[in-house]
């Protein structure tokens, strides 16, 4: 079996992992103008909650996302009516610190609910290895790669043919000129949380069916922002794309330069990206008109 | 009436001279700080702790206390953060008055919390933290139960060597890039050194890596057969499973934080009957005895928390409670540490190797034993007795 054939598959396993959390960052984003720094805790909380729906009622993996998904976006839409949107108006830096805040409490209220202990988590996906092209990968490794193919795809469908998709491309764009034209901006707001949330479910589901499920999840969160300044912090489908990129490289760096160098190499070639675009690979330009 | 009452203000004073000096102690109570990690991610380090120092309590109490007085524990969680080990010790020494301490979390955190225990010359058993750090340079009130990581993991690969090292063996490690991963990279540079072994491949990962299929990927292009497996918990199962997924032939040495309960039910199911090396027992019948006395002083859910850190703070408890049984009434701190210094062959009862306090690094249980974990049954079987390396 060829090395660099491991390296590459094993890195796009990582990579759309990234790149499944960098969406939801990205999807919240650009909607909304913020960074939601609680994003981490949300996949971890999702994830968490997923499990025990699987342990209570032995759910394979489709029918058990059929019942997180909707749950998680229960979970999003809460937050942000409860958290979120009392502080519209206030300057972008306060609400930030609200999701701070907010990633502080999730992760409190995670292990006074599951304990610390971490858990073999298969999520109802087969364990028998399975070789692709000579390249052995576990199911929930595919599952995760086929994810973020799928999402991405729709989520490029989505902003890009759909009403509610292009409202909020237009909210993105200029949320007081989309608010002039009839859009319902706070209704945009609760829509993208519920959407990011629903990413963020899948995201954690598969990460922690792939790396077990850990009260540390919340880290692959902080993990997974180089590849939302990458792709471009408001482009969700260059988020998705950089998450893969990341994670090629790293695995590269690690596989042919070796020794600590995995952690720093994503973040070589961003500075290396932004020097050259500062938006980022797939980024909107800021435009001023004088 | 007037030499009575003299007598009687003298008698008073003696008798209360000590405690004024040395506060926790009183004619029915010893209390006994535990700073230990009750919440946050390894709190089931803390909570395992927390449940030996209750059971050792339990035990002694019933027996009669030491010399008549009852131990109370006290404890105060740190989250495992140095900064807040500092402030946990410091209000049970100005507010709960402890006399001693056993529960000391990890090792920044007792570094945190040397001052204070020097300051107050507190006797300090550490059972959780066997960091060189913590007796070099040695402290005059601290004593420390717990062998080397080095220690450990030449243990296990002399035994591999010795007893199943396959043909044409390759030797590989992967460890953390941090002074824990060092001691693990002395170890194993000790035995592959020793042994005369080829040494593949050396990897270093940084703590929190989740996903080590590169680090395994090249491992199997090195031909690495003989694993020494610095990850833990969840990070080490996550090795073993892409070790399977390569379907690579090993075997494999591994931190003792592996033969926890949880780690073993991450890691089983890669099937890999790795080894560990640690110096408590892990299975044998000191186990099941501990396990019976458990279940009369413990709720099911304390007991369902075990795991061999229970075993070590239980073992520290009684082997403070034998230093202040030696002291008799006049239970000072000074002749706490003076007993401690000069205690030799505790006797654990099999949880450990007999304890030793009697040397310049006040140092005991450097001596492991050798298990290898049934992964289809999730027990551990002793391949050999505790030794020194």
């Amino acid at each position: 079996m060829d090395f660099l054939l491991l390296l590459l598959a094993s890195g796009l396993v990582s990579g759309a992992a990234y790149g499944l959390i960098a969406m939801g960052f990205a999807l919240i984003f650009k909607s909304t103008g913020v960074v939601n720094f609680a994003q981490g805790e949300l996949v971890m909380l999702t994830a968490y909650i997923s499990f025990t729906l699987y342990s209570t009622f032995d759910l394979s993996f489709f029918p058990l996302m059929l019942v997180t998904i909707p749950i998680s976006m229960a979970i999003g839409l809460a937050l942000e009516r409860l958290f979120i949107r009392p502080m519209l108006g206030e300057p972008i830096f306060a609400i930030v610190m609200v999701t701070v805040g907010l990633a502080v409490v999730l992760r409190g209220i995670t292990i006074m609910i599951w304990g610390p202990d971490p858990f073999n988590f298969n999520a109802g996906i087969p364990t028998e290895v399975v070789e692709l092209g000579g390249v052995p990968f576990y199911p929930a490794q595919l599952y995760l790669i086929g994810a973020l193919a799928v999402l991405t795809a729709a989520g490029w469908a989505f902003l890009r043919f759909s009403r509610m998709g292009i409202a909020m491309r237009a909210v993105a764009a200029n949320e007081t000129a989309a608010l002039l034209v009839g859009i319902s901006v706070s209704r945009i707001h609760a829509i993208a949380w519920m959407l990011s949330a629903a990413i963020a479910s899948i995201a954690g589901v598969l990460f922690a069916a792939n790396f077990k499920l850990a009260p540390d999840l919340w880290f692959q969160g902080l993990r997974s922002f180089p590849a939302v300044i990458l792709g471009g912090m408001d482009s969700v489908i260059g988020s998705a794309v950089a998450g893969l990129v990341i994670g090629v490289i790293e695995n590269l760096f690690q596989g042919y330069v070796g020794q600590g160098l995995r952690e720093i190499s994503g973040f070589i070639v961003i500075v290396i990206v932004l020097m050259v675009r500062p938006f980022g690979l797939f980024g909107s330009r800021d435009i001023e008109r004088v | 009436m007037k030499n009575g009452l003299l007598a009687l203000s003298a008698f008073l004073l003696a008798s209360t001279a000590a405690y004024a000096a040395d506060p926790g102690v009183s004619d029915t109570e010893i209390k006994i700080g535990d700073v230990n990690i009750m919440t946050g991610p390894a709190s089931f380090i803390g909570r395992a702790v927390s449940v030996g120092s209750k059971i050792a309590a339990a035990e002694i109490n019933e027996a009669g206390g030491v010399n008549g007085r009852k131990i109370t524990i006290i404890t105060e969680d740190d989250g495992y953060v140095p900064a807040r080990s500092f402030q946990a010790l410091t209000k049970l020494i100005e507010v709960d008055e402890i006399f001693a301490l056993n529960g000391t979390s990890g090792t920044a955190n007792v570094l945190a919390m040397m001052p204070l225990i020097e300051e107050n010359n507190l006797p300090t058993v550490v059972t959780t933290a066997p960091n060189e750090l913590v007796y070099n340079p040695v402290r005059p009130s601290v004593f420390t139960v717990g062998a080397s990581y080095s220690d450990a993991f030449y243990a296990q690969l002399k035994y591999i060597h010795e007893n199943s090292e396959p043909a044409n063996a390759v030797y590989g490690l992967i460890r953390q890039d941090d002074d824990f991963g060092g001691a693990v990279e002395a170890g194993y540079d000790r035995a592959v050194k020793e042994f005369g072994v080829k040494d593949g491949l050396r990897i270093r990962f940084k703590k929190g890596t989740a996903n080590f299929a590169a680090e395994v990927a090249q491992m199997k292009q090195a031909g690495v057969n003989v694993l020494a497996n610095g990850g833990i918990i969840a990070g080490a199962a996550n090795i073993l499973g892409e070790a399977r997924k390569l379907s690579m032939d090993l075997q494999v040495a591994s931190v003792w934080s592996e033969d926890m309960p949880p780690s073993v039910n991450l890691s089983a199911p890669a099937g890999y009957d790795y080894l560990v090396a640690d110096y408590v027992a892990l299975s044998g019948p000191a186990i099941d005895a501990f396990l019976e006395k458990a279940k009369k002083y413990a709720s099911d859910e304390e007991v369902g928390a075990i795991n061999r850190y229970t075993y070590v703070t239980y073992v520290g408890l009684k082997a403070l409670a034998e230093a202040m049984g030696q002291c008799g009434q006049e239970l000072t701190r000074a002749c706490t540490v003076e007993k401690l210094r000069g205690l030799k062959d505790f006797d654990t009862q099999g949880i450990s190797a007999p304890l030793s306090f009697d040397n310049p690094e006040q140092l005991s249980g450097k001596a492991v034993a050798v298990y290898q974990l049934n992964a289809a049954e999730k027990t551990f079987k002793a391949l050999t007795d505790f030794a020194d390396y």
